[in-house]
């Protein structure tokens, strides 16, 4: 087991290596360092303090490889990024110099604010509509509850926030439309609207999704065998497909789950909540190429932790399966 | 089942409890206080910011939103005057009486400064005992070292230095030894004593009183920026601004809010005791000199879209909105005036020209528009900026015929541009002239492209690409639209690959036709000037040289219209509008002044409200109707029903 | 740009290849099979038709009369473009104060050019069209013989293609399509580019996973042990066994590559300036919203339209699925 998990947190090397080789690929073809700092500096900036701020952020070497006489081989951006990156030095940002792991740590509660409940809200509703779709399969109730999910899930989130958002404002006065503060438990009227755009817009593919797993389940040999025995309908349900159902299940959100820490970039920006999505879009407004490597590499990080995870679910929940 | 589910339910029953209870739509956090020392209500204004701002280092920040708070917590030793705005006038802020001028035989200017006594930075814990000290001249040579300062990154640097002694060798020297050197004094300042001191200028510059009302000379006290240094886990002096003005910064939640107090100790101005319309008297009256600020706290929400402000000032909940296209239908009739349903709430609706032009411009050195005058003189004449006001701004806008925005010295309110009439038949004639009739390239028998370079990233821009893309192509000839983002768009005009370009918005930076013809002098060519659409011409250049050293008078007033008729005949820009800001305030609110150059933020310190009328009539609007509730209650009841009632009949 | 003529014929050229492809799929037993089961669902075959429609009506705005002109802009040619904004079958502008006579009737109003929202509704048929065809065109190709490649041949290869597809799927997907966009530059083709170097990594993993499994079926054994080459073995055995997949993804990838582009025109990186799409219109109609009153038929018209597709789109995926494995 623990062979397995080191052997993977070394194959995860190549990969974030991989990540920021495209990240820095593609960033500097977009904005040339000089452009980036044009736009941080505003239109009216002059040429010597776009050089001079190039200058004191490293900007001005080159990018992969120094080949400059005199100066170390690896004394360039990407190295010098990558050097910060493995000692989880995120550097400071190209927009404020803020200290970009002091901008990440102080979105991370906004944002797991609200998706933390839309994911617990969301996760259990879906169960509860999949596992009673199940319980009424094939019936008239059940064919329309398909249709009325893959209705919702066929709604943009776009559209679930503008409607949203005008439909509180103007017939609900309950909700600011707009905003975040914290202020203890009250906080939880900002969130609820964002909450329950979330857990709507989500709320299709996941019943279907659910619905599925657990219909696969129901045709398991072994289910056939407890109904054949005279195991009640509701017990069968509950009781086995239910348990067998939900490993499967979790596999599958479990990858999901590091990602509620990255927050959600429409949600977040609509709503005016100062989490990592609303972050990232005020990174790509601003060009803050520093802030947006950073979220780059934190993302891949929580997505390999997610494929991860993934794998000890399925360890846990199966153990015929030998993790060598 | 129960006991494990129990805390989950618990705290979602907490949660929901804690819902019910603080059901309130409004945003904003609570106002630090509700009474004053002095018992009287505590007076908060509600405005909005559109981003973080960058730095409210008041030598670094040149954006707006970084302006409109840093003005409110520095102070310069000028300001502008809260009546004056055609022409704009400056009075003395930290000055006590304007600055002296002191001619010197070599052609050099000194202008002698007074400081005003007794004026104390804020409260902070940088000061020894927390204490703000006195502002004294000292201040000011610090001030100037920070501007030359290479690791300041002081934006303005590059120009100042033309005029003011002593920068650039300051900043050569930091730069060649790798760091600033503070113990030595700079050539810019004379200190003569506490409170007075000289500023050395290399040539005469009439504009430098400009100079000295803008935040990067605003004095900023030196141990407060080595006791911010970022390190020993304190931020930067950039987040922790400590200055003279009206406020203090009490809060800076990055992302959401910035809450500035009143600074208790502020005693450098007062409110005005006279120049204000003789018909609102009655108003001002009691006002004049009353001790600044006139309120307590000023709360900036972020809000990056005009919708969600546009919702929270419907609400009650912004005591100022700006209006943007899409506001305009239902806050102003077709007349320009308020609509009946909010001059019934008692909003009211403020005009304010502000000194911007926006316009198309041509690189000159392309061959095809560059070399062509008559094609550009065409494709200025065809293009209907009146129609494009309509469509876009609710015919707000002025529809603009030359480059100099109204306010400034030099414009000409009655001057009607030859090329810029909409004449489609005329333009036609022109391109005709040009070498292109109806808009077909001879060399290829085909209508002649054009390349419009414009930054469309949100819809209404990309709209009025469309609509320019239209209003050219009525020549005959192709326009394609070049997509750009900011950079990009920057980049191209810096490096001359554009053929035209919309989008570049020139706003002064202080009320003078300088600021504008600068951006078409052959000297200040990309990438350290301005002048993107590389606009050479040996006349223009010599009118402007002179220009720049004389002081307002009918000597300067000639050469502005000469400069002007020569843009106007050379057409390298298509001007076509100059902004004017609509915005509503709140029947709580009184305006107080219309002079744009106080209304981002230094005018705050003026502001008037009345908390009182606005929990009325927040209360009052924001009484949302009863049905969607029971419509709502309605349909999950008859869900659950029908859930039940099937549920049974299954089981049976 | 090549010339019109041969646009069009790659257009109609490229819809005739799909009918053609479909027909002959449907000759094999499985397919034959699977189609009876999806004629016997009307909701299936409601859904193919609806699709079926905004295809054509899509390919009918791909065939271009002249530069400026398509098939279906010929068929609005009588329908004028007015002032400004006008309601849906109003007589005058939308002007509460000075309204103008209108030139014609707009059965879903006009936009804030003058322009009518139903052609311009159904202009976006083509952009939708382009965007999910053209990106399938790259992705499933791509994704689906990566994924045979890796399940197949295992070992070096399985390696290299596993490690491409885990270093791009762990880059924030909507970051890589952004910065995707902005590299390769505005337009139609460029997108379908970016949309499908995004989309190819689930398609291989899925069709990794089933290739897996089916190298392990005795055919493949007794292909291998007749000395069939490699190339036939995935052509003859391998592709016809996934192929259903492929088809299942395909049809619901194309709702999906549809409502990315939404979200990228919220993010400022949509569809260039001119082309009509609905993710552009839905979002500049969000700032109508708060006019009053109210400027909704293109908000509504938009989404609509968008929705009837995705819907229809998502239905007909189901359908196939429950036709190919009619347990499920």
């Amino acid at each position: 087991m623990l062979t397995y998990l080191i052997r993977r947190l070394l194959s995860m090397i190549p990969i974030l290596l991989g990540v920021m080789v495209i990240t820095f690929l593609l960033f500097y073809q977009i904005n040339r360092p000089e452009t980036m700092a044009r736009q941080i500096l505003g239109p009216k900036a002059d040429q010597r303090t776009v050089e001079t701020w190039l200058a004191h952020r490293g900007y001005d070497k080159p990018i992969y490889l120094n080949t400059r006489p005199g100066e170390p081989l690896l004394d360039s951006q990407f190295f010098n990024t990558l050097k910060g990156f493995l000692t989880f030095d995120l550097g400071i940002s190209d927009y404020n110099d803020e200290p970009v792991a002091k901008m990440i740590r102080r979105g991370i509660l906004p944002s797991l604010l609200i998706t933390l409940p839309a994911f617990i809200v969301g996760f259990s509703l879906s169960l509860l509509l999949s596992l009673f779709q199940v319980f009424i399969r094939d019936s008239l109730l059940d064919r329309w509850g398909t249709a009325i999910f893959v209705a919702l899930m066929s709604i943009p989130v776009i559209v679930y926030v503008i409607f949203g958002q005008w439909i509180a404002a103007n017939l609900f006065a309950w909700f600011p439309a707009f905003g975040f503060n914290f202020e203890g438990l009250s906080t939880a009227r900002f969130l609820a609207l964002p909450v329950l755009i979330m857990v709507l817009s989500g709320l299709g593919s996941e019943v279907r999704l659910y619905r599925a797993i657990f219909i696969e389940e129901i045709r398991a040999d072994y289910i056939r065998t407890a109904q054949a025995k005279g195991v009640s309908h509701a017990r069968v349900l509950l009781v086995h497909v239910l348990k067998n159902g939900l490993i499967a299940l979790i596999t599958v959100v479990v990858a999901s789950l590091p990602f509620l820490i990255m927050g959600s970039l429409v949600v977040e920006s609509f709503f005016g909540i100062p989490g990592l999505g609303n972050l990232m879009m005020n990174a790509i407004n601003t060009s803050d190429f520093s802030l947006i490597r950073a979220n780059v590499y934190i993302g891949s990080l929580l997505f390999l932790f997610g494929l991860m995870l993934t794998d000890l679910c399925y360890a846990a929940a199966d153990p015929r399966i030998r993790l060598q | 089942m129960v006991p494990t589910a129990s805390p989950l339910i618990s705290l979602l029953l907490v949660a929901a409890l804690s819902l019910l209870a603080a059901c309130s739509n409004n945003p904003h956090p609570a106002p630090l206080h509700s009474v004053r020392e002095d018992g009287k209500p505590w007076r908060v204004t509600y405005g909005n910011i559109s981003d973080n701002p960058r730095s409210l280092d008041p030598q670094v920040s040149y954006d707006t939103t970084g302006n409109t708070i840093i003005s409110q917590i520095y102070e310069s030793l000028l300001q502008y005057n809260l009546f004056k705005t055609d022409p704009y006038e400056l009075e003395p802020c930290l000055a006590d009486g304007m600055p002296r001028e002191i001619r010197h035989a070599d052609g050099r200017v000194s202008y002698e400064v007074r400081l005003k006594r007794g004026i104390r930075f804020h409260d902070d814990p940088a000061f020894p005992g927390g204490k703000g000290r006195e502002l004294t001249a000292a201040d000011f040579v610090y001030t100037f070292q920070r501007i030359a300062d290479p690791k300041v990154e002081c934006p303005v640097l590059s120009v100042m230095q033309e005029f003011v002694v002593g920068l650039k060798p300051a900043f050569d020297a930091a730069k060649a030894s790798g760091r600033f050197d503070y113990s030595r004094p700079i050539d810019s300042i004379t200190v003569i004593d506490d409170h007075t001191f000289q500023i050395h200028l290399l040539k005469p510059y009439p504009q430098f009183f400009y100079w000295l009302a803008m935040p990067f000379t605003a004095p900023v006290a030196r141990e407060v920026v080595e006791y911010y240094h970022g390190r020993d886990h304190r931020e930067q002096f950039r987040f922790h601004p400590v200055g003279t003005g009206p406020f203090r910064l009490a809060e800076w939640a990055r992302g959401r809010l910035i809450r500035l107090e009143r600074n208790p100790h502020y005693i450098t101005t007062r409110f005005p005791a006279s120049g204000w319309p003789a018909e609102r008297d009655a108003f001002f009256r009691p006002l004049a000199n009353a001790p600044l600020p006139l309120i307590d706290e000023a709360q900036y929400a972020m809000i990056k879209e005009n919708v969600a402000s546009w919702l929270l000032f419907r609400q009650g909940y912004l005591d100022r909105v700006v209006l943007g296209r899409d506001n305009f239908g239902s806050a102003i009739s077709a007349g320009l005036t308020l609509s009946e349903a909010f001059r019934q709430r008692g909003v009211q609706l403020n005009k304010d020209p502000e000194p911007v032009t926006f316009f198309f411009q041509f690189n000159m050195d392309d061959p095809v528009v560059g070399k062509n005058r008559k094609l550009r003189q065409a494709l200025s004449t065809v293009y209907d900026g009146e129609r494009a006001n309509i469509l876009f701004r609710n015919g707000v806008d002025i529809n603009a015929q030359q480059l100099l925005p109204p306010g400034l010295f030099g414009y000409q309110p009655d001057f009607r541009n030859p090329y810029r009439t909409g004449d489609v038949a005329k333009a036609r004639e022109l391109i005709a002239e040009a070498g292109y009739p109806g808009g077909i390239d001879p060399a290829t028998g085909r209508p002649l492209v054009l390349k419009l370079d414009v930054v469309a990233l949100n819809s209404v821009s990309r709209q009025r690409a469309e609509f320019d893309q239209q209003q050219f192509e009525q020549l005959g000839i192709r326009c394609e639209i070049v997509e750009n983002t900011w950079p990009n768009f920057q980049d191209r005009q810096i490096r001359g690959t554009f053929q035209m370009n919309s989008g570049s918005g020139w706003h002064a930076d202080y009320p003078d036709a300088e600021t504008f013809f600068l951006l078409f002098d052959g000297r200040n060519l990309p990438p350290e000037g301005h002048n993107a659409s590389r606009f050479q011409n040996a006349r223009f250049d010599a009118l402007f040289q002179e220009m720049s050293q004389l002081p307002d008078g009918p000597e300067r007033l000639r050469i502005a219209h000469q400069l002007n008729d020569i843009l106007v005949e050379e057409c390298p820009l298509i001007p076509t509008s100059h902004l004017v800001l609509f915005s509503l305030d709140q029947p709580w609110m009184r305006r107080l002044s219309r002079n744009a150059l106080l209304a981002g933020g230094a005018g705050n310190k003026y502001a008037w409200v009345d908390p009182a009328e606005r929990d009325r009539l927040r209360k009052a609007w924001n009484r949302a109707p009863l049905w969607p509730t029971f419509v709502l209650a309605g349909a999950a009841l008859a869900t659950l029903l029908y859930a039940v009632r099937w549920v049974r009949r299954q089981n049976v | 740009m090549p010339p019109l003529w041969l646009q069009n014929v790659l257009f109609l050229a490229g819809a005739v290849v799909l009918v053609w492809l479909l027909r002959r799929v449907l000759r094999s037993e499985r397919y034959r099979r699977a189609f009876i089961r999806l004629r016997r669902d009307p909701l299936g075959i409601v859904c193919a038709a609806v699709v079926a429609l905004f295809l054509l009506i899509g390919l009918s705005d791909c065939l271009r009369l002249s530069r400026q002109e398509s098939l279906l802009d010929y068929a609005f040619r009588h329908v004028p473009v007015e002032e400004s904004y006008s309601a849906p079958l109003a007589r005058t502008t939308y002007d509460e104060f000075d309204p103008k006579p209108l030139k014609g009737r707009h059965l879903l109003g006009t936009d804030l050019l003058g322009k009518d929202v139903l052609h311009q509704t159904l202009k976006g048929c083509r952009t939708a069209l382009i965007i999910g065809g053209l990106t399938s065109l790259i992705y499933l190709p791509v994704g689906a013989l990566l994924g045979i490649f890796a399940g197949y041949f295992r070992g070096k290869t399985d390696d290299a293609i596993q490690y491409l597809y885990s270093t791009l799927h762990s880059i924030p997907n909507i970051l890589l399509l952004i910065a995707l966009l902005m590299t390769l530059g505005r337009g139609l083709s460029n997108m379908a580019l970016a949309l499908s170097i995004t989309a190819w990594i689930t398609l291989c993993r899925l069709i990794r996973g089933e290739t897996l499994r089916q190298t392990t079926r005795p055919y493949v054994e007794a292909a291998r042990t007749l000395g069939q080459s490699h190339w036939k073995i995935i052509t003859r055995h391998l592709l016809p066994n996934v192929m259903h997949l492929l088809l299942i993804n395909a049809v619901l990838g194309f709702s999906g590559l549809v409502m990315t582009e939404a979200i990228l025109s919220y993010l400022g990186v949509g569809a260039p300036v001119g082309t009509a799409s609905w993710g552009a219109m839905i979002v500049s109609a969000r700032t109508e919203l708060s006019r009053d009153p109210v400027v909704w038929w293109n908000l509504v018209a938009a989404s609509g339209a968008l929705f009837l597709f995705i819907l229809a789109l998502n239905l007909l995926g189901d359908a196939l699925r429950k036709a190919f494995d009619p347990r499920a």
